[in-house]
């Protein structure tokens, strides 16, 4: 068995969980959400940046190729929860 | 009574059920066509050895999913506006072919690809390697609107996309959504590598006969 993709390790070690119905990757305490467009395009350092990046933690920071409208925004919320 | 405001989904059942015909005329022409093209083939194929060719056109529901999970935010009420087309999706109608063992697979890819020179290649790989040889593009005989898709893979590999399509995602078609997952798509890498390693194995031995 191969080792786990790199990214999907950065992932995994920063807490963040995989919403199969949105393809997303989320964390709850971070307020954070990546699309997998976002994962696929950007190198690792890219995503290991936003994933440290500092956003105050008070509402959800969306990490998309296209920013998503104030409506999608607020569906993929109540999706995840 | 106030007229009911149609959303994309309703406009693209209508879409998908106005180019259902034209979805069977090409499955059935390419199925047709390849099978003709692969008689050379199938004349010359061992006792050990195997070729199929299967045709499906795809479901409304999978269509419309599949349209929907191209979009980043999986909605077509975010940008609600923009014109939304099933027939922008390349494997509305499809061919399948399985060849058993994998060495038949360049030469069936060769001979498929000299009847389809204009057909768009978009190869299906597995962190660099080759899983199928996969081709789109139009059969005018049987419609300017509907794209056609083939591909050729192992019949082991097309096997197993079959088993798991049918068991993990046909009971709720969003199940595809887990397909995307980084550390799925490297398990599916795996099995993958295990058939090939069962399939090479195999060709040598019988090959020995």
């Amino acid at each position: 068995m191969k080792t786990l993709d790199t990214k999907q390790n950065i992932l995994d070690d920063a807490g963040f969980a995989y919403n199969f119905d949105r393809m997303v990757y989320f964390n709850r305490k971070r307020k954070k959400i990546f699309s997998v467009e976002f994962v696929d395009d950007q190198p690792e350092e890219v995503l290991e940046r936003k994933i440290r990046e500092d956003t105050g933690g008070k509402e959800w920071k969306f990490y998309f190729n296209r920013d998503p409208s104030e409506r999608a925004k607020r569906e993929i919320e109540a999706a995840l929860g | 009574m106030a007229e009911v405001e149609r959303t994309v989904e309703d406009r693209l059942r209508e879409e998908y059920f106005s180019l259902l015909p034209e979805m069977h005329r090409v499955a059935d022409r390419l199925e047709t066509e390849i099978r003709y093209l692969l008689l050379p083939v199938s004349g010359r194929l061992q006792r050990y050895e195997r070729l199929a060719v299967k045709s499906r056109v795809k479901s409304c529901e999978s269509a419309l999913d599949k349209l929907r999970r191209h979009q980043e935010t999986r909605d077509f009420k975010d940008r609600p506006q923009e014109a939304y087309m099933l027939t922008s999706l390349n494997d509305l109608a499809g061919v399948r072919v399985l060849a058993f063992p994998r060495h038949w697979l360049a030469d069936v890819d060769r001979r498929l690809r000299s009847e389809f020179p204009t057909w768009t290649p978009d190869p299906v790989k597995d962190g660099g390697e080759l899983q199928a040889f996969k081709y789109h593009g139009y059969c005018p005989q049987a419609s300017e609107r509907v794209r056609g898709e083939y591909q050729v893979v192992s019949m082991l590999t097309g096997l197993f996309w079959e088993v798991e399509h049918a068991a993990v995602y046909k009971p709720d078609v969003r199940l595809a959504g887990i397909t995307q997952h980084r550390g799925m798509q490297e398990r599916t890498g795996d099995v993958a590598m295990a058939l090939r390693a069962f399939e090479e194995q195999f060709e040598a031995l019988a090959r020995q006969d």
